[in-house]
């Protein structure tokens, strides 16, 4: 009988230590198993916590430090997997150039001549990197719009290259890219402008090492793709979209637009609503629906200048990878050529441009 | 069939960056893998940095892989991904293919945590045609209709019913052939 319980109790042991391995069920990211703990563990570790809460709050908030600052840190592995991360080839010393800030020389050098050692620093900062990174991918981004979005007003493209360009959209990229343990420079935690300088550095440090085409094909791959899933006509909107409507009709030899009423319900409540449709020569341009009148008015003549520019709800998807390989050239040609401003838009003169 | 009973955080699945649209990126940034020199424990992970590490380092070139043999230390692994998230696997007492699975499973992870997927598939354009309304598809009519209508008061035609049917049938067999005897 004890002999029985003994081979019992080992069999259970057996079984739970040799853990099957299950996926967390926790919020933390630990892939977990069954574990036994000691009846002392869990008070212990709600006084660590406690402990360690305490001071965080004393010192403002947990300490972070940097990754180059842990034991298992290597510049050069880092650097060489950053590139193939990517899938491209770099010249080394362009990109640690590009990585290299002002600021992180100048306390380097400061931090030498303060012990007392001749600073021989062979390091190049970034600054001209990051300029000509910042024109080259400008440039990159107008040239992919404009070949893309052929209709469209040279407004929405330079609002959409804006977008494309602030410093929120290119500090997410350059996050994600792995830019933030890579780069060299006084500040930690990062500051923005930071990383947005070392991802325009990167652009042209890759045009130096790879040439102009992989360039353009890493900044539509990483940078254009932000665009995806933003509705364009949230980034920009016309004036007087009524008069806009009415100056491009008469310039392209159509009948004036006609504003007409065509449904409504709900008028003498608060959730009323108004459809008004467009038409011009009694043909139907386009509808929209507003809260009063007015609303739907200018509703409709937003949707039709949609349509002419071919920015509605129901456009093509915006192409990338593979499918752009046809239209490269294209894109190189169109860097340098503004679409039609709003001002001049009219849609035979689109279509003779040949886009 | 609920499932509340989990304590997996639910949500939508999503990419980093857009990750694959452009290009694909490989999420993991880095792994570094704890292990002791001697003790049985990493018996396995030892046997795995021997044989199929280099491989491993060799297809996956975005990775950084840093040892640290550490003493009286159980395995572990703990993997870095470009959105700042780290995950910690004990290796404790894995074979070597345990342990080669186990690693291709944080290669194929963003650092996005596991969760419930509510949906597989994500779109950020659902509709092309257009929302539903109540307006959708209204014959323009009804603008100008006076109720009651002659034609819009009365319920929509869905077409000849069942018996309408079977009596077309029947004239239809009648004109056909007049000798037969009818069918009753």
């Amino acid at each position: 009988m004890a002999a029985l319980w003994k081979t019992c109790q080992q069999c259970l042991r057996y079984g739970f230590t040799n853990a099957s391995i299950y996926t967390s069920i926790t919020a933390v990211n630990v892939i977990s198993k069954r574990n036994f703990k000691a009846h002392w563990v869990a008070p212990t570790l709600r006084e660590l916590q406690r402990r360690k809460v305490i001071e965080e709050d004393r010192g403002g908030g947990p300490k972070i430090f940097h990754r180059s600052t842990f034991l298992e840190w290597n510049y050069d592995a880092e650097i060489f997997a950053f590139s193939n991360r990517l899938g491209e080839k770099f010249n080394d010393s362009s990109l640690r150039a590009a990585l290299t800030h002002k600021s992180y020389i100048e306390r380097e050098t400061a931090r030498l001549s303060d012990i007392g050692v001749e600073s021989n620093l062979q390091f190049q900062d970034n600054e001209a990197l990051a300029q000509k990174g910042g024109e080259i991918m400008s440039k990159f981004i107008n040239g992919y719009l404009r070949a893309v979005f052929t209709q469209v007003p040279e407004e929405l493209i330079r609002a959409m290259h804006d977008y494309l360009t602030s410093n929120p959209t290119l500090e997410t990229v350059a996050k994600h890219i792995g830019l933030g343990d890579l780069m060299l420079c006084a500040d930690f935690p990062c500051k923005t402008e930071t990383y947005v300088k070392s991802f325009k550095a990167v652009v042209a440090a890759l045009a130096e090492s790879s040439g102009e085409e992989r360039a353009r094909i890493f900044v539509q791959d990483l940078v254009v793709t932000q665009l995806y899933g933003q509705d364009v006509n949230e980034l920009w909107n016309p004036v007087d979209p009524i008069g806009n409507l009415t100056a491009i009709l008469k310039r392209e030899g159509k009948a004036e637009p006609e504003f007409r009423l065509i449904r409504q319900a709900g008028s003498n409540s608060i959730l009323a609503v108004y459809y008004v449709g467009v038409y011009s020569d009694k043909n139907f341009i386009s509808e929209g629906a507003g809260e009063s009148l007015e609303v739907a008015k200018e509703m409709a003549a937003r949707e039709a200048l949609k349509k002419f520019f071919h920015t509605e709800d129901s456009m093509r998807a915006l192409p990338f990878g593979r499918q752009l390989k046809n239209i490269q050239s294209k894109i190189a040609q169109l860097e340098n050529q503004p679409n039609v401003p709003l001002s001049e838009w009219i849609s035979p003169k689109i279509m003779s441009a040949v886009h | 069939m609920s499932n509340s009973h989990l304590f997996l955080p639910s949500g939508f699945i999503r990419t980093p960056l857009q990750n694959g649209l452009g290009r694909y990126i490989p999420q993991l940034q880095r792994i570094t893998i704890k292990f002791c020199k001697s003790h049985g424990g990493s018996r396995g992970v030892r046997d795995f940095i021997e044989s199929d590490l280099m491989e491993f380092a060799k297809t996956n070139p975005g990775t950084v892989v840093y040892l640290k043999p550490r003493r009286h230390r159980s395995p572990c692994m703990v993997a870095e991904y470009l959105n700042g998230e780290r995950e910690y696997l004990s290796c404790h007492e894995f074979s070597r293919d345990e342990v080669y699975k186990w690693l291709s499973y944080m290669c194929t992870r963003s650092g996005i945590p596991v969760m419930r997927f509510r949906k597989y598939q994500h779109t950020d354009y659902p509709t092309i045609q257009g929302v539903w309304n109540p307006f959708t598809h209204q014959a323009p009519e009804i603008n100008v209709a006076e109720f009651p209508h002659e034609v819009l008061s009365k319920p929509i035609n869905h077409g000849p019913t069942a018996t309408e049917q079977l009596i077309e049938i029947f004239k239809k067999t009648q004109l056909e052939d007049p000798a037969n005897k009818p069918p009753n």
